[in-house]
């Protein structure tokens, strides 16, 4: 009897030892020692502490500008320890949904743009970054970025760099069917169709559900014409006229001049499209340069940027989406004070700019004068394509992020590219060839559904 | 034997191993043109979309993968968590399945067939309550996390399978055992494991596979890219700033032919793992 | 002797570890699941109230939840078809091929599949099917066999399909490699016997080698059938269940009513009919194995 306990209690054992040291070790791996809430600050006013700092620049330059910003932070505040973890766009949405349940969450983190700085809000676990703004000069920021982030008197994001959607083409291709670059959505359309054969498309129209892209482009449509996809009342409306126009005309993009294969195209498959000099046209922001010139450098001269296209040719210019990638500090930060420096100084000069030169033309300045000042100006990619720099920083100017127009910022705004119903709209029309309206009427049911599950 | 027979089982021979080397490229060419476009370079990827000879050679993409992106820390994570989870599912589930054979053996045929259940509810059902109780024990973004979580799904099953082995173990050799003075505990690890140790080989296989390739569980269960597995690395760099197939083909590369090695050599142990047990 | 059972509390040492496993980590959390599907509760909010069965008809009235369940039925019956199919015949050709070494270099060749991690699976396939740059699309142009670029990922009508087939590449080993093992288990004496009865194959295969193999097939075909109506990985990573819902499967559904809608309560309503569907369609499957096994025995 006696030889069984023991012999139990040390399979027990085995199993507890087994257990704890797997556990002993990811611990001393992710929480570092003096992680402690009081030893923020010590008693020189000197930082102290562990900070996660979730991004999404997942590789290359720009993840590299970001490294090398903190590991300088850290020699400099020898207290301080920055834990960096990068997600795609796509997965990080899921990944701080599910930390709300599992408690995983960030100190520090981006967001994909302001209206997912609204969600968090929602969800209550973003923290106000007015202290650090009124010390930064909130008057340094673009007030519309400001202001998308804006709830109740507070502002809960720090604009790290901006970028706003435009139309990109190529000149080459252009000119040698004599063609001027497009003004209205239908020249784009005739020269799109025009430019589409065996091994060339004329733009693509991509709209997989785990993206944005399908709202984006109709929202590029509406917004052209004046409308918006939410009501005064934050409704959803994809059935005014001129959104059933707009789905329509972007369907019959797809089917005339789009690889099929987009109908499940996230933002990074689409635009490699365009990168790999597949498409004559396409629709985004300033990235469009670097993977160009990445992809395939023979092309990188003649790509060039214009206004989107509108309606009427006469119609007042307009800008469709720009879109401020801000910071967000969480409301669970035991450093807030720590996150609040280091915010500081991935926004000085010596770090901003060779992060910004990560991507020239790709990540336009979110502070006032950087875009003055000689090494910022003095990069040959931002000289290069100086027009396009024009035409970008101007639809910034002009515009706020998808749904935020006239209404403010709101949730609804954020659910509207964040669920994948606008895009599981256009799979349905052109996959099941279901009727435009139909299509249209039961997304926009859902989408308010969502709203009253999540916001009510 | 005449020559009609013999001619006629002459072609069946062909037939069978034609139909095997259509099957055999048919299974292994992913393999192949995995290999063959992880030593492309990416220029050479895109334009020649079915030439099977790269132009030029190189291990660029390998480099890239595994030292720029420390693959070999997540080839650690999957490896860690698989084999402690092969380790301590194989202690609890013999001792659980042997218990359940010698010392319940009304009661045990109940309990493998509730066992047997818990291996039809689908991943998906307990994700969020898992979620939810992770975060409680602090276990989110560990590897024990992950562990305790991939237990819980070998573990019954493990229990199933074993008790058709121990099974057959004949009760006359444990009672001579235990003449000679042995204890329970001992008669079980000196006297049954190594009767049962190949069906409790195939079954730690088994386990350690279903560890190795889990996905939906480490995608929400952790965070951070030095704690998390494999597949959630390679998940990621699919939805990376630069999309890259020379790179994913490297890395792809990377987990799959140690796999292919390992499991040629495993082929005895495997033949059967699933199913022996629970049929004897 | 039979082993004596009263009073004998330490037996319960052995199953403990294992019970208190089970309960921690598998029925607390199936509990609490099942409580979840009749509340309102979100993915991001902390309050959430009892809404009864709202959830349940909200989901029995949703055309996309009849829509999955067909998908899912076919996706499963396809795939098992063709992997049994096709493990089972691999089987019997290796089993006659008589040169030692062609046998395990075939072997080998034809497991590589099994070895594939799901994500290695689908960034393979992806990329082997890429409407753009793709092998099999671009070889199937250069050969004439299609005009212009099959969308094995996009055509509606060829998503399932290539789907499937990559499923039945991925699964069709370890039906081979079970039933391979199995074949081993016929004694040789039984054909010598048949041989000199004059018996042909084919009868020899429908009597002697069939009923003998049978349990093992039967529970492969069980174990399977839960394994691939259960899977959801290989599809999420593939096509993520589109275009236009033509791929997504129940596990897909819940999975994106939970994690991208952020309806935890509905997506958990959804779940728990998930398992009721399958606790049906495997109470049947036993059965029948049950009394293959009591012919068996008698």
């Amino acid at each position: 009897m006696k030889r069984k306990w023991i012999a139990t209690t040390l399979a027990c054992t085995m199993l507890a030892a087994a257990l704890t040291g797997c556990r002993g070790e990811t611990e001393t791996e992710t929480r570092a020692p003096a992680a402690d809430a009081s030893a923020g600050a010590a008693a020189d006013g000197e930082l102290e502490g562990e900070i996660t700092f979730w991004h999404s620049f997942t590789q290359g330059a720009r993840m590299d500008a970001v490294q090398a910003a903190a590991d300088s932070f850290m020699k400099l505040h020898p207290g301080v320890r920055i834990n960096i973890e990068t997600y795609s766009w796509g997965d990080f949405n899921t990944k701080w949904n599910a930390g709300i349940t599992t408690g995983d969450l960030p100190d520090l983190s981006t967001a994909q743009n302001t209206g997912e700085v609204v969600e968090m809000i929602n969800a209550e676990v973003a923290a106000p970054a007015d202290r650090f703004l009124d010390s930064f000069g909130r008057d340094r920021f673009s007030e519309k970025a400001l202001g998308d982030m804006t709830w109740d008197g507070s502002t809960y994001g720090i604009p790290y760099y901006s970028h706003a959607q435009v139309m990109w083409y190529r000149h080459d291709l252009l000119d040698a069917i004599g063609a001027e670059v497009p003004e209205t959505w239908q020249e784009f359309y005739d020269l799109a169709v025009k430019l589409t054969d065996d091994d060339t498309y004329g733009a693509a129209f991509s709209c997989s559900t785990n993206d944005l892209l399908g709202t984006r482009y109709l929202n590029y449509y509406v917004t052209s014409g004046g409308g918006s996809l939410l009501n005064d009342d934050l409704t959803v409306n994809l059935t005014s006229d001129l959104a059933i126009e707009g789905i329509n005309f972007w369907v019959d993009v797809y089917k005339n001049c789009s690889p099929a294969e987009t109908i499940n195209y996230t933002v990074l498959d689409h635009a490699t499209l365009f990168y790999q000099g597949k498409t004559a046209f396409d629709f985004n922001s300033g990235f469009m340069i670097s993977g160009v010139e990445s992809n395939t450098p023979e092309i990188a001269e003649f790509v060039d940027a214009a206004p989107l296209p509108k309606i009427h040719a006469d119609d007042p210019d307009y800008s469709a989406e720009a879109t401020h990638i801000p910071l967000v500090i969480w409301e669970k930060s035991e450093h807030p004070e720590i996150c609040e420096a280091f915010v500081a100084w991935l926004l000085q000069e010596e770090n901003y700019i060779p992060f910004l030169e990560a991507v020239p033309v790709g990540m336009i300045p979110a502070v006032a004068g950087i875009s003055e000042t000689e090494a910022y100006r003095s990069n040959e990619t931002v000289q290069f394509y100086s027009n396009a720099v024009d035409v970008i920083s101007e639809a910034i100017e002009l515009g706020n992020a998808i749904g935020v127009d006239d209404h403010g910022a709101s949730v609804q705004a954020s659910y509207l590219t964040s669920q994948g119903i606008i895009e599981a709209m256009f799979q349905d029309i052109i996959t099941n060839g279901t009727d435009v309206e139909t299509a249209a009427k039961s997304a926009e049911d859902q989408l308010n559904e969502i709203f009253d599950m999540m916001i009510n | 034997m005449n020559m009609l027979t013999r001619l006629k089982r002459r072609m069946g021979e062909i037939g069978c191993y034609t139909y095997v080397t259509v099957l055999a490229v048919f299974a292994a060419f992913p393999l192949l043109w995995l290999f063959i476009c992880s030593v492309k370079e990416s220029g050479d990827l895109l334009a020649n979309p079915t030439s099977m000879i790269p132009q030029k050679f190189t291990l660029a993409n390998y480099h890239n993968v595994m030292v720029n992106l420390g693959l070999g820390t997540n080839i650690r994570n999957s490896l860690m968590v698989s084999l402690s989870t092969t380790l301590i599912a194989t202690v609890i589930s013999s001792l659980a399945a042997y218990g359940i054979v010698r010392f319940f053996p009304k009661l045990g045929n109940m309990m493998s067939k509730l066992l047997i259940m818990t291996y039809m509810f689908p991943a998906i059902v307990l994700v969020i309550p898992y979620a939810v109780v992770m975060g409680k024990l602090g276990l989110t973004n560990t590897r024990l996390g992950l562990v305790l979580v991939y237990l819980s799904f070998n573990v019954p099953y493990a229990v199933w399978l074993l008790v058709g082995f121990f099974k057959t173990v004949p009760i006359g050799i444990e009672e001579a055992a235990r003449i000679d003075g042995a204890g329970r505990l001992q008669t079980f690890v000196r006297v049954v494991l190594p009767l049962v140790a190949p069906g409790l080989v195939s079954t730690a296989i088994y386990m350690f596979i279903n560890a190795w390739n889990e996905f939906l569980y480490a995608l929400i269960l952790t965070s951070s890219s030095s704690i998390t597995t494999l597949s959630i690395k390679l998940h990621t760099m699919q939805g990376a700033d630069v999309l890259n197939w020379g790179d994913m083909m490297a890395a792809c590369m990377v987990v799959v032919l140690p796999s292919v090695v390992f499991f040629s050599f495993i082929q005895k142990y495997i033949a059967g793992g699933m199913t022996e047990g629970a049929v004897k | 002797m039979k082993y004596k059972v009263k009073k004998d509390y330490g037996r319960w040492l052995w199953v403990l570890p294992a019970i208190a496993l089970v309960i921690c980590l598998f029925v607390y959390p199936l509990g609490s699941q099942v409580f979840y599907s009749f509340t309102n509760k979100t993915l991001i909010k902390s309050t959430y109230g009892i809404r009864g069965l709202s959830n349940y008809t909200a989901i029995l009235t949703d055309p996309d939840f009849w829509l999955a369940l067909w998908t899912s039925v076919k996706w499963t019956v396809l795939s098992l078809l063709f992997q049994m199919l096709i493990g089972f015949s691999a089987a019997l050709a290796l089993n006659s091929i008589k040169n030692k070494v062609a046998r395990q270099v075939y072997r080998i060749l034809l497991i590589i599949p099994w070895a594939f991690p799901t994500i290695a699976i689908a960034i393979i396939w992806k990329w082997l099917l890429n409407g753009i740059y793709g092998f099999i699309p671009t070889l199937l142009t250069q050969m004439g066999i299609t005009g212009q670029l099959p969308q094995f990922l996009s055509t509606p009508d060829l998503v399932m399909p290539t789907l499937v087939v990559v499923n039945v590449w991925f699964g069709f080993p370890l039906i081979m490699v079970n039933v391979l093992a199995a074949l081993q288990t016929v004694s040789q004496d039984q054909y010598e016997a048949a041989q000199i009865d004059g018996a042909r194959k084919l009868h020899m295969f429908w009597y002697i080698t069939l009923p003998h193999i049978r349990n093992v097939i039967g529970l492969l075909v069980v174990l399977r059938t839960i394994w691939v109506f259960n899977s959801f990985d290989i599809i999420y990573m593939i096509t993520g269940g589109g275009p236009a819902n033509v791929s997504t499967t129940l596990p897909i559904y819940i999975y994106n009513l939970g994690w991208v809608n952020k309806f935890v309560g509905r997506s958990s309503a959804a779940a728990v009919i998930l398992l009721i569907i399958l606790l049906t369609i495997c109470a049947a499957y036993f059965c029948v194995l049950n009394k293959w096994e009591k012919e068996a025995d008698s």
